[in-house]
């Protein structure tokens, strides 16, 4: 059977992936339907390898960090239960993979940010690769939503201007209160001791 | 998938900060441009600097700025030009960002890129503005650099364009 492998390198990462045609699906012989398996090499770092779920994984949550990362909005993917998280680890980033099989521990790697640019660039080529006819499902580039963008602006810059704003309202709010009303000489109440016209009127009738 | 839709303010500074980094990491980068849209292909909308400087001109940052909106098919033919200038820098990127570079190197490397840049920024962009001043601290400077290189290094290859354009298109926070 034609088994096909691709490789694809950059300075510090090399992915190998591993397959055959997918013949029910009309592939010819040099395209890569199904992938059997796939090696990920990281310098200084213990060789990965893993199924077509481990890569799907992978890419599913390296290249979204990745869009988040070239909008300089710094969030974890994955969770608990993922088998891939990457996450900010101050000037680096920790990608921590879980294995699917029972009593191993998640492996921990530490990526600077040109490791990191070299896996981006080796999984972009994987899935672009015109000779790889995989379903990636993976979601596609759009623009974020103003919410996400708005968490990269740390928290005394976003509220900053609105707090300054609402002090000085409510000092000049409380400073008019303290300044007396101007009586006009139409407004004023004419003195206690003054007699009204019925007054007047009354005591003349005693 | 292509630009669509126009950029607005803050897509603009961004691309001609990215290419005006990507100047400054290579000394002969005007050059390099007008070469690298001959190779695209775009040698109709950039037939000369001079054009691909009116584009650029947009930024509303810079001193000679123009009015008016960039058409999407010239920020698409810019957003073009300046992956493909990302990918052919990218050794030079990947050095600056890599750790495991020696360090005394790589200080003299970044310093060497912040005094280009600085002397880009104080030759073509408005002192009055406060993102231009922003450039110009050193302390504010170095982290707005990092993340310059960073983001150019992943607009490079093969799935970067579509990257870029997308961080482009976001709306201000």
């Amino acid at each position: 059977m034609l088994n096909l492998s691709f490789r694809y390198d950059q300075t510090a990462v090399r992915l190998q992936v591993e397959g055959l045609p997918d013949f029910s699906a009309g592939h010819g012989d040099g395209i890569l339907g199904i992938i059997s398996g796939w090696r990920l090499q990281l310098v200084a770092s213990p060789e990965l390898e893993g199924k077509r779920e481990h890569l799907q994984a992978l890419m599913a949550t390296v290249l979204p960090y990745a869009r988040h990362r070239i909008s300089g909005v710094k969030r974890a993917f994955g969770d608990t239960a993922s088998a891939v998280v990457i996450s900010p680890d101050g000037d680096k980033h920790q990608l921590l993979l879980r294995s699917s099989q029972p009593n191993i521990p998640p492996l921990t790697l530490h990526l600077d940010h040109a490791e990191l640019a070299d896996l981006v660039r080796c999984l972009d080529a994987l899935r672009l690769d015109p000779r790889v006819q995989v379903p990636w499902e993976l979601p596609i580039d759009h623009p974020l939503p103003r919410k996400e963008l708005a968490e990269r602006v740390p928290l005394s810059q976003r509220f900053g201007a609105p707090f300054i704003g609402g002090t000085a309202l409510a000092l000049i709010a409380g400073l008019s209160l303290l300044l007396p009303v101007p009586r006009s000489s139409e407004g004023t109440l004419p003195p206690a001791n003054s007699t009204t016209p019925e007054q007047t009127q009354s005591s003349s009738n005693r | 998938m292509t630009l669509k839709t126009v950029l607005g303010r803050r897509g603009l500074e961004r691309l001609d900060l990215l290419l005006l980094v990507v100047e400054s990491l290579d000394l002969n980068g005007g050059e390099a441009m007008l070469w690298t849209t001959q190779q695209l292909g775009l040698q109709e909308q950039f037939p000369n600097r001079v054009e691909l400087w009116k584009r650029r001109c947009h930024n509303p940052l810079r001193r000679a700025t123009r009015r008016g909106e960039l058409s999407a098919f010239d920020a698409e033919a810019m957003l073009r030009l300046l992956c493909s200038m990302a990918s052919r820098l990218y050794p030079l990127l990947h050095q600056l960002l890599s750790s495991r570079e020696p360090e005394e190197l790589n200080l003299q490397r970044w310093a060497l890129l912040d005094q280009r840049l600085r002397d880009l920024i104080e030759e073509r962009m408005n002192p009055r503005r406060g993102a231009v001043q922003r450039l110009l601290q050193q302390e504010q400077s170095q982290p707005i650099q990092r993340e310059l290189v960073f983001s150019l290094a992943l607009a490079a290859g093969d799935g970067g364009i579509d990257r870029l354009r997308a961080s482009l298109l976001d709306p201000t926070p």
